[in-house]
């Protein structure tokens, strides 16, 4: 019996440690590759065409789906507060409920969603193909920086499209969630926005648009260093390529959790 | 003159362990041996892809692995490396990939008619028409045309050396004794070092001024190709063995397929 509880013991310590050598290793390796990405960028060895590419992709790219997923968060927010508030709260508090939650929170993790399903996970599969068949390896025997052709192009892309991104839903899903409000609960756009005026702080806007920000940052920071690390022909891009997902899922949500204490008190 | 000076690389085990070798200037040296005995990652090494755990690699008497940004930079300029499978850019044309092994300056300049005379130049080399490539995908070729482009974006840049891996693997015999023919055509034009890692005796015995036979991380062999014939060496008997019984198991095949052929 006590052996069998040692040796739970010690297997758990174990596991325990190994998953804590594999989270070092990942935050050291996308550590130098920020670096390197930095780097590369002041020393202006980013190709412009490159970026506007990305941008595109990233960006322009991502404009429809960010839309729909936006009017659905704002209509569904509208829906659910409206059908609470029945009865006993002020039904113009619905405005500011809304606007609060599509701001401070749907806006900027729902394009976080969409950019990681979309974006992060295609630019995993695309960098992780590249590796498997030397393609990366190609790069470095032609003189040309892995980093600066592929990776850097992709960060700066990310790290300035998601705050627009989010902007943008934030701005469709108020409009959705006021148009909702409209039909579900008959709350005009007087009362919705009266509401929505009477707990606004400025300074919530900021606070999504840097959320866009970081989020925009770290996701193609993961899915670039997972392609890169990918080893093992199909299967291992398939691999890396759903590691990628659940790895940046699990980052925006612990970094969305960590933006409140941070910078709402 | 490429230098390896007591080379080692382990992965989870051990894969080179101590290999010293010259190459000459000029000269056309095949690496032979079983698979995963380390051939693939000493070529490596070679232009720094692969770094060794410990020993260093020179080039022109430049150390690979102590050098600057920019010295690394210029030595993979002066060398030139053909992929296993060619390890073409899929979302670029042949064009883009050919105009890739320039250098920067150049590739700025790509639609220059200077510029699309070296690419057209460098595919004629490897026996392609432009004509009929220049604008296609990599994945409209066939295997023998992607490694042929693969070898004309290595050429392009006129390295002073080129390094093979795995040249002919997967080609049938015909696009085999091609490339082969290939590389002996380059060596002659351009006065190239070559490095050739192959599991095709019969090709590293036919363009190669020396063999080496890599065993167990380690150079079991270095020599010419008639000293290689001649050797006494079990291991490197076995390897001639097994080039004789290949050729003894064609001649089966075509005698096979003769009697089948004469049947009514």
């Amino acid at each position: 019996m006590r052996a069998l509880a040692r040796r739970t013991i010690v297997g758990l310590l174990a596991r325990i440690g190994r998953t804590a050598e594999t989270v070092a290793r990942h935050a050291g390796e996308m550590t130098m590759l920020t670096w390197h990405v930095v780097t590369a960028t002041l020393a202006g060895r980013v190709a412009r065409r490159d970026v506007f590419a990305q941008l595109q992709s990233i960006g322009v790219g991502s404009i429809p789906l960010v839309t729909v997923t936006a009017i659905l968060s704002g209509v569904v927010t509208s829906q659910q507060g409206g059908y609470q508030f029945t009865s006993s709260i002020p039904l113009y508090v619905l405005g500011s409920v809304v606007t609060s939650s599509v701001i401070l929170e749907l806006g900027p993790v729902m394009t976080s969603f969409v950019l990681i399903g979309r974006v992060g996970a295609r630019i995993t599969a695309e960098l992780g193909t590249m590796k498997v068949s030397e393609q990366i390896d190609a790069l470095h025997s032609l003189g040309r920086d892995p980093v600066s052709v592929l990776a850097a192009p992709r960060v700066i892309a990310g790290t300035i499209a998601t705050p627009l991104l989010v902007g943008l839903a934030d701005f469709i899903g108020v409009f959705a969630g006021l148009v909702a409000a409209r039909f579900a609960v008959g709350l005009g756009p007087d009362s919705f926005l009266y509401g929505a005026r009477l707990f606004w702080h400025s300074w919530d806007l900021l606070y999504s648009i840097a959320k866009g920000l970081v989020f925009g940052f770290i996701i193609p920071l993961i899915s670039v260093h997972m392609g890169f690390g990918t080893r093992g022909g199909a299967e291992g891009v398939g691999r890396a390529t759903t590691s990628a997902v659940v790895f940046m899922i699990i980052t925006i949500l612990v970094l969305d959790a960590t933006f409140p204490p941070l910078f709402l008190n | 003159m490429i230098e390896y000076i007591d080379v080692h690389k382990a992965f989870d085990v051990p894969v080179l362990t101590g290999v010293s070798l010259t190459v000459g200037t000029r000269e056309t040296l095949s690496i032979v041996g079983p698979s995963g005995t380390g051939k693939s990652v000493l070529l490596k090494t070679t232009n720094g892809l692969l770094v060794p755990d410990y020993g260093d690699v020179r080039i022109d008497g430049v150390s690979v692995y102590n050098s600057d940004r920019a010295a690394l930079s210029e030595i993979r300029r002066k060398v030139g490396y053909v992929f296993q499978y060619a390890a073409l850019f899929d979302s670029m044309t042949v064009f883009e990939n050919v105009c890739t092994g320039l250098p920067d300056g150049e590739v700025q300049r790509a639609r220059s008619p200077e510029v699309l005379r070296k690419i057209c130049d460098a595919l004629e080399d490897v026996n392609l028409d432009p004509a009929l490539v220049l604008k296609k995908l990599p994945s409209e070729l066939s295997g023998g045309m992607r490694k042929r482009v693969g070898l004309a974006r290595a050429i392009v840049g006129r390295p002073e050396i080129l390094l093979y891996d795995e040249p002919v693997t997967g080609l049938d015999p015909v696009n085999t004794a091609s490339v082969s023919r290939l590389i002996l055509e380059i060596r002659e034009r351009t006065h190239v070092t070559s490095i050739v890692v192959t599991h095709d005796i019969e090709q590293a015995l036919e363009i190669s001024d020396r063999v080496a036979l890599l065993t167990h991380g380690k150079l079991r062999f270095v020599g010419t190709p008639d000293e290689f014939r001649r050797s006494d060496d079990a291991v490197v008997r076995a390897f001639a063995d097994r080039r004789a019984a290949a050729e003894a198991a064609l001649q089966l095949v075509g005698e096979v397929e003769e009697e089948t052929e004469e049947e009514p």
